[in-house]
């Protein structure tokens, strides 16, 4: 219990860091947000009309600190302003919306990728040399090596464009309204179906790797041979001693992993049109939109601590020694 | 033994349960989901999620297309290949004679989307919301108005503070809202005008979700026989590449990107049906120098640098040849009618000569040191040209211009910039050698009042709307002085002649190509698209207001 209280005070603190990197970091970027809104459309404003825009959007000339505690004050109320590249819906109503996309694909692929890689990495290293160990991990690996966005855009162009299998764009049908009814959801299973392979494919063989040189090392090991000795079914000599132990590694990538699910794996969804957050970030940093920048920072720093501490829990759960 | 085969079976086959599950799922030929008479269009602004705001006084920030081109009408519409005014919601506006009114009378019978009648009380409650709230404004306009009266219930009159011609653009160009509707909106800035009540011919939000929305037709549009199409239909797309996906899949019927190679990628796929059409009539895209900055202030330098550069290979391998070099008045077509040609012949400096450019750099002190670099005062002189990195087709042209600049000798350098701070520098002047775009409008006077006006040059370190690179004439100023007092076109003509000369003399920034106006349209299901042979309004759903001469006309097969 102490071990998890003593983690919640390091996360208190590292959210207090961040809460105040994601003030600091977008104040250093150059430009004018107000200026910023019409740079996009290549006009010339009036100073007149760009100082009527910066009024209108409650840009405060107030001195930093000042700017800073008013900050914090709305980040304990959950305030984040209005987002200046979705004008004019609040930040949080932005974020909620594209989370949820994110959340429903990235989540879902991270999680398939983690089971399925580390269950053929602990079968890889129990038949070491067998078909699965020899065929799996180089295969997953060469996938792994394309860059990201190459590997999403070839699947695009295959399944999507060429063969014609999957639709290549959007999270659901553009003629359908968002309801609980089979045809809806089917539709949304179709959409994911492609950037979820995407992910699953490019993260599988790290899992897979990592999984089956860690559990060589645990099969080695002698009270794995001395469960053997004792007459233990195969299963639970790798359920309950091997794959518990070797799983310890992957569990602490799993927790870093988390962040990349909020980050939104940025470039599946870019490739494939898909409404989430990663695109909102880049778009929200190109047009200097400050409040949302913020939000997303905040948002995905937050679940990143929390995930970690989750994973804290769970490890506590796993060891014995770190309790 | 067996326990563990079971579950490694068990894994495989939830393995291939999946990707099968994924494969039937989506099994089957896959066609564009085309509902009849329902035109796809692509929204300027590249989005991943759309939010619902359809305000037209708010040029900035996210509105959505329809606002400004299908919902809201303007007075007139300028159409820049004819270079004429097309009435649209006025029926024609006249100056009096001393410049200083502008009697505009407007059309009977229009209505608005609500069935409530429009009339000359809309124009000035319009027009008053711009001098209440400057946000709005963006040009300006108030700088010169005095006063905007309904005088009749068919005719509005704007008073002026002095003579003023060139603002006709912009009167004429303003979206007139409803002021029925809009005099309760407490703040029309931040007002998102969810339910839109306009003028123009599609004006009903069908349905609207982030990733896509649909507009239907105005009931009570004033131009009955124009509103052939359904409904206006758009999809998120988040980049370029997917545009041009949703193009050649024939899920777009109407776009406005840039396509690579496109008579190879979209025409082949299908002769009868893929088209484009990339007039000249964007603004040029010139190579501004910092005149405030030594040696740049030098128009032999300037000069110089111009004729060093090599046009026809960033017009091939940067633009791919959708362009043309630029001649040295820096007009580009949608200013054809007012080009000089006998200027255009003495301009030379626009051509490739490495000779005449060595012996200008020569002669301005700028000269081969011993290490073989040039030299300026005494230290090598490192020419840095600015690219926001963004616009690859910029990059490409800056990399040909650096290269085309060291067969001078000339140390040069391409500073890729994040776009923020390109425009930060290139607005308070913290640049040597900067790419940037320029001025569009009826006639070339806005376009040479920010690039060689006096009254628009700011000190470095002040962010400039214009003018980016900092050169004035007090000559120009008596010119665009006398332009603002005519209305005669002969006269206008001399003036814009005069222009031309002194920017053909001083080079004050360098042009580089003028720009195409990218549009592409499918004819698979819709026709009335403008092109080479009926040109009668640009292609590009981009130009505000223009756009809505093409919407009007687009009918079903």
């Amino acid at each position: 219990m102490m071990y998890l209280l003593r983690r919640l005070g390091f996360y208190a603190l590292a959210a207090w860091v961040s809460i105040t990197l994601a003030f600091i970091i977008p104040r250093m970027m150059p430009g004018d947000p107000a200026t910023m809104l019409v740079a996009r459309f290549k006009r010339k404003l009036e100073p007149s009309a760009i100082a009527g825009l910066r009024e209108a959007f409650g840009f405060t000339d107030g001195p930093v600190w000042k700017q800073y505690f008013v900050y914090i004050k709305h980040v304990f109320q959950g305030d984040f302003g209005t987002s200046l590249s979705h004008f004019p819906e609040s930040v949080g109503s932005v974020i909620g919306d594209s989370l949820v996309w994110t959340l429903g694909l990235v989540g879902v692929s991270v999680v398939l990728a983690f089971v399925i890689g580390s269950t053929l990495g602990a079968i890889a290293a129990f038949y070491r040399g067998g078909a699965i160990d020899s065929i799996f991990p180089p295969m997953l690996l060469f996938l792994g090596a394309f860059p990201f966005f190459w590997l999403a855009m070839l699947v695009l162009f295959i399944f999507g464009f060429v063969l014609g299998w999957f639709p290549v764009r959007h999270a659901y049908a553009d003629h359908l309204t968002p309801q609980f009814s089979l045809e809806f959801i089917g539709s949304v299973i179709e959409h994911a179906a492609l950037p979820a392979i995407t992910v699953v494919l490019a993260t599988l063989g790290g899992w897979m790797v990592g999984m089956r040189n860690t559990m060589m090392n645990v099969l080695g090991d002698d009270y794995v041979t001395l469960a053997q000795a004792k007459g233990l079914s195969t299963r639970r000599v790798m359920m309950g001693y091997a794959v518990r132990n070797a799983l310890l590694p992957n569990i602490t990538g799993f927790g870093m992993a988390i962040g990349f699910v909020l980050s939104g794996s940025l470039l599946t969804e870019i490739v494939f049109s898909y409404p989430g957050q990663g695109y909102l970030l880049v778009r929200a940093v190109k047009s200097l939109d400050y409040p949302l920048i913020q939000g997303l920072f905040l948002t995905i720093t937050m679940a990143v601590l929390a995930a970690n501490w989750v994973v804290d829990a769970v490890y506590a759960w796993l060891d014995p020694r770190v309790r | 033994m067996q326990d563990v085969s079971r579950t490694y079976r068990f894994a495989t086959r939830t393995w291939l349960f999946l990707l099968a599950l994924s494969a039937t799922v989506g099994c089957g030929h896959r066609e564009a989901h085309h509902e009849p008479g329902v035109l796809t269009v692509t929204e300027a602004e590249q989005t991943g999620a759309f939010v619902r705001n359809f305000n037209p006084l708010l040029e900035a920030g996210d509105v959505r297309w329809p606002a400004r081109h299908a919902m809201y009408e303007p007075m007139m519409i300028y159409e820049p290949l004819r270079g004429d005014y097309v009435p649209w919601l006025a029926t024609g506006c006249t100056f009096t004679p001393d410049h200083t009114q502008l009697d505009c009378a407007l059309r009977p019978n229009v209505q608005w989307s609500d069935g409530r009648p429009f009339s000359a009380t809309d124009v000035a409650f319009t027009f008053d919301l711009l001098r209440t709230k400057p946000a709005a404004d963006s040009r300006g306009i108030w700088q010169y108005l005095k006063s905007v009266t309904a005088t009749t219930p068919e005719k509005v009159t704007f008073t002026f503070l002095r003579p003023y011609v060139p603002a006709l653009f912009y009167i004429a160009h303003q979206p007139i809202v409803p002021a029925h509707v809009w005099k309760s909106v407490k703040d029309p800035i931040v007002f998102a005008n969810e339910h839109p009540v306009g003028t123009g011919p599609y004006t009903e939000v069908q349905s609207f979700q982030t990733q896509a929305y649909r507009i239907g037709r105005n009931p009570y549009y004033w131009q009955k026989d124009k509103a052939k199409v359904k409904a206006l239909h758009f999809q998120a797309f988040p980049g370029n590449d997917q545009v041009n996906l949703a193009l050649l899949h024939d899920e777009v019927d109407w776009a406005g990107v840039f396509v690579p190679a496109i008579e190879r990628i979209f025409v082949e796929r299908d002769k009868d049906a893929h088209h484009f059409w990339f007039p000249l009539i964007d603004g040029t895209v010139f190579l501004y120098p910092n005149n405030l900055k030594k040696p740049y202030d030098d128009v032999r330098v300037r000069k110089a640098l111009s004729m060093a550069i090599d046009r026809d290979a960033i017009v091939s391998v940067a633009m791919h040849g959708y362009t043309r070099p630029s001649d040295a008045t820096g007009l580009s077509d949608a200013y054809a009618r007012y080009r000089d040609p006998e200027l255009v012949k003495q301009g030379d400096w626009v051509k490739l000569d490495l000779d005449r450019a060595g012996k200008l750099l020569d002669e301005a002190g700028i000269r081969i040191g011993a290490d073989g670099v040039r030299e300026y005062k005494g230290e090598p002189w490192v020419v840095n040209v600015a690219v926001p990195g963004g616009f690859s087709d910029w990059v490409r042209a800056g990399s040909l211009v650096t290269r085309s600049l060291s067969a001078l000798k000339i140390e040069a350098k391409l500073d890729t910039l994040d776009f923020n701070a390109w425009y930060e520098n290139l607005q308070k002047g913290e640049y040597s050698l900067s790419f940037g775009w320029s001025d569009v409008s009826p006639t070339p006077y806005f376009l040479y009042r920010s690039m060689m006006s006096k009254t628009t040059v700011q000190p470095i370190g002040e962010l400039a709307a214009e003018n980016w690179h900092r050169f004035g004439s007090a000559e120009t100023d008596v010119l665009l002085t006398k332009l603002e007092t005519t209305t005669d076109p002969a006269e206008e003509q001399r003036l814009f002649v005069e222009l031309q000369k002194i920017f053909v003399a001083n080079a004050p920034t360098i042009p580089l190509f003028p720009g195409p106006l990218w549009g592409e349209y499918n004819t698979q299901r819709f026709t009335g698209f403008p092109d080479k042979e009926n040109p009668y309004a640009p292609l590009a759903p981009h130009l505000t207001p223009q756009a809505l001469l093409v919407v009007t006309e687009i009918r079903p097969k």
